[in-house]
């Protein structure tokens, strides 16, 4: 079984390096059969690495513990869907997961698009197969999944709060995204390579970037949640560099996704796309590196291990060579449109990818000053919290605004007394919505004020896109109003799918603002029978609780929680969890949502003392369950943007039709 | 130049075809006045607020008066109580004999015993480490660290 795994994998390396070198040489010598053969190689290597996948799979699933990677992440008593989901749990079976949905997403991008873009395809291939040849060679070479050992009688199991359904899923979706950045990347430096810089390589794309971008996204929500209900502090996101990582590149993916749209319209931003898409993937492929590296917990754990060299030097051949890659043929990408006036359509494009593209480098910086800051002076420095706070504030806040104001500018001129028209009723919302949040006393951060004002302005906008649109189309004849919408939202998938996304995105500042700014945390030390008050709810601890679990002792406290009328409103069991075999202790929260205003009772038993008492930590977190309703209405606007669209595809066609006979 | 658009009055905004003559466009003044002012904003938050925290070792410690990150492995029998008067443990460079003595008060994470490296914010204070409440964290052994 393991040589099974371990030929497939060479076979894998070496038909990606076939795709590599015949594909370029095909596409330079302009060999149209040698070209297609490089391009079933790409297909071929999908199968290769699902064979190998299968026998990793196999072997978990029988608890082959003669695999090392089977022994070292899973043992006997660990139920069956973890142990199939340690497939990603470790390095090894991370990088096969990243190869294998590689080729994936290559195979059935070289299938749908053979037919409309082979010039394109030509150059593509081989960028494919360079970065699908990176992985297998570390597969092959560095890390692989098949080293083989004297089974010991037990594996060493999986880490308990990893044990939950959220870590089973949250790793392959950020998998999806991070590796999805390659097609988009692929053809760009394919169009470049070809010098078939017109638009058709984003057209070419759109669908990729869409779902490699909401797969991210979604990856990330996933994730944050799970730190939420598992972690038990309190919070979502700590900014820490393994979260950042996937942050980063996703940033940079938003930034691209609204600049192409500019490029697809006017021509412009040519120059400025290849860039944001080169930086998305190198930042995908340093987020893998951040994670998988072990180069956060210190440099010198980064120096012991194989893979973070490889890693290193492969992003450093990206870098050089996109940028080699685009300096050389500035002359292609010349814009034909420019920029008007600052108060447009496209100015507004620019200024959210400015800010975006900010955002995502501030982090950067962030990421790596304290690996700089050791390597330069010797002393590792690090930045927290109240650095990224700052720059979210400086570049997010206008950003929110930016959504609002965006959508209702004209193209190319915008003159002062239609902006007095649109944004009339927008700025209405926003100053009526902020003096009332002032009267309710939210001046209490001036911050939260600022995006709640902010996010009232932008979901006013929106709904008037939604309504003007609904009434173009019921004056063109549509017989009801929901006919009307309905086609509205068909003919303009993209557009309305993407307000739908800056739904999501309100509703997630306002979450964001709501449970960080307005919330309540109160610590005190409880004996049986006292109580303590927050947030007009008053908490009653009335004692422990034990019971026995096969692999652990679960401790509980119970606190009766009273509204203030003095009625029981619930009894809740926060408490801890002490693992016998891993000799650890987990945290175990108490939750009580409130569907009503979308807040968090949100208990932590934080220390068990001997006498009896507890330290309870309380947390009242306003409005945070937004930030799970932003994720479901991120997927609904994705799906949306997503959805196939017959008739836009004839016309993006004919559009191209026009280019390809020009040239 | 081009048949499929033919110039005339009613332009729409896909008709980017016709071409403009580049000088003076505007997206390039608008791209260098964000450059600079990003950089502007980040040079001004990084000298107000001093860049980053140092994080040492406690052979590292003598000498540094402001707020430092202290790493370390965590030696012998943590004492007291972090929810009254304190947490005293003591912590010791990983590779070394150093060590210094912390009190600390707030949250303790799970993972939080003797052998374990953590890392807490914190100051001296007459040879102590007087540590910010509930900035204690421990470098847990997570699935992302590499096998050794």
């Amino acid at each position: 079984m393991p040589d099974l795994g371990r030929a497939a994998l060479v076979t894998a390396f070496l038909l990606l390096v076939y795709a590599t070198a015949v594909g370029a040489f095909a596409a330079r010598q302009r060999r149209r059969r040698l070209a297609a053969s490089a391009q079933n190689a790409l297909i071929a290597a999908l199968g290769a690495s699902a064979v190998a996948a299968a026998v990793l799979l196999a072997a978990l699933a029988r608890h082959d513990f003669s695999f090392q990677y089977v022994a070292d992440h899973t043992s006997r008593e660990l139920p069956l869907g973890y142990t199939l989901t340690a497939f990603w749990g470790g390095q090894e079976g991370s990088l096969l997961l990243w190869l294998l949905v590689l080729c994936g997403y290559g195979a059935a991008a070289v299938l749908t698009t053979r037919r409309v873009a082979r010039d394109l395809l030509a150059w593509t291939v081989p960028v494919l197969g360079f970065v699908g040849t990176f992985f297998a060679f570390m597969l092959v070479f560095v890390s692989s999944p098949f080293v083989t050992q004297h089974a010991p009688a037990d594996g060493a199991g999986l880490t308990p709060s990893l044990q939950n359904p959220y870590m089973a899923i949250h790793p392959p979706m950020l998998y999806l995204g991070y590796v999805g950045l390659t097609i988009p990347f692929a053809f760009a430096m394919g169009a470049l390579l070809s010098r078939r810089t017109d638009e058709r390589w984003i057209v070419a794309t759109r669908r990729w970037t869409l779902a490699a971008w909401a797969f991210l996204g979604v990856g990330q929500l996933l994730g944050a949640h799970w730190a939420y209900v598992e972690i038990g502090w309190g919070g979502y996101y700590a900014w820490d560099p393994v979260e950042n990582a996937a942050l980063m590149p996703w940033l940079a993916a938003t930034a691209f996704l609204h600049s192409v749209m500019i490029q697809e319209k006017r021509g412009m931003l040519r120059v400025w796309n290849m860039v944001l898409v080169a930086l998305a993937f190198c930042l995908s492929i340093f987020g893998t590196f951040l994670t998988r590296s072990g180069v956060i917990q210190s440099i010198h754990s980064f120096a012991k291990s194989p893979l973070g060299a490889w890693f290193l030097g492969f992003i450093c051949v990206l870098v050089v060579g996109t940028t080699a890659l685009i300096l050389a043929r500035l002359p292609l990408l010349r814009a034909r449109t420019k920029l008007e006036s600052l108060v447009s359509r496209e100015a507004t494009f620019l200024y959210n990818n400015l800010l975006l593209v900010a955002l995502s480098l501030t982090i950067l910086w962030g990421v790596i000053y304290p690996l700089l800051s050791d390597l330069v002076r010797g002393e590792s420095s690090t930045v927290s919290k109240p650095y990224y706070n700052f720059f979210l504030h400086v570049f997010g806040l206008p950003l929110l605004l930016l959504m609002g104001i965006g959508p209702l500018v004209a193209w190319r001129r915008a003159s002062l007394r239609a902006l007095g028209r649109v944004f009339l009723w927008p700025l209405a919302a926003a100053v009526v919505a902020g003096a009332i949040l002032l009267a309710l006393g939210a001046g209490s951060s001036r911050i939260g004020v600022i995006a709640y004002t902010f996010s009232i302005f932008v979901l006013a906008s929106i709904v008037l896109e939604f309504v003007r649109g609904t009434r173009a189309r019921k004056a063109l004849g549509t017989d009801t109003w929901a006919g009307a919408f309905s086609s509205l939202v068909a003919r303009n998938r993209r557009r309305y799918g993407g307000y739908v996304v800056h739904a999501a995105v309100v509703f997630l500042a306002i979450g964001v603002a709501g449970s960080s700014a307005y919330q309540t945390v109160r610590e005190q030390r409880l004996f049986p029978g006292d109580s303590m008050t927050v947030a007009g709810k008053q908490l009653a601890f009335r004692g422990f609780e034990q019971r026995r679990a096969p692999n652990h002792l679960a401790i509980r406290a119970v606190v009766d929680v009273y509204d203030k009328g003095g009625h029981h409103v619930a009894r809740m069991y926060p408490g801890k969890n002490e693992y016998f075999a891993e000799q650890q202790v987990s945290n175990e929260v108490a939750i009580r949502h409130n569907l009503l205003d979308a807040s968090d009772l949100f208990l932590i038993a934080d220390q068990v003392n001997a006498n009896g008492s507890v330290d309870l930590k309380v947390l009242q977190k306003p409005l945070v369950n937004l930030i799970w309703l932003a994720g479901l209405i991120f997927v609904g606007g994705s799906l949306i943007a997503l959805w196939p669209d017959a008739r836009e595809e004839r016309r993006l066609a004919e559009r191209y039709e026009g280019v390809l006979a020009e040239a | 130049m081009n048949g499929k658009h033919a110039s005339g009055p009613t332009e729409t905004p896909w008709d980017y075809n016709h071409a403009v003559p580049r000088n003076g466009s505007p997206a390039r003044l608008v791209v260098a006045l964000s450059v600079a002012a990003v950089l502007a904003i980040f040079l001004l938050y990084t000298s107000i607020a001093g860049g980053g925290t140092p994080q040492l070792q406690p052979s590292q410690l003598p000498g540094h008066q402001g707020k430092v990150t202290l790493g370390g492995l965590v030696v012998g029998t943590p004492r007291g109580d972090a929810h009254a008067a304190g947490l005293r443990f003591t912590v010791r460079d990983p590779k070394g004999i150093a060590t210094a003595r912390v009190l600390y008060r707030g949250t303790v994470p799970d993972l939080f015993r003797a052998g374990r490296d953590v890392l807490v914010q914190g100051r001296m204070q007459n040879g102590t480490f007087v540590a910010v409440p509930g900035s204690l964290m421990t470098k847990c052994p997570s699935k992302y660290t590499p096998r050794h």
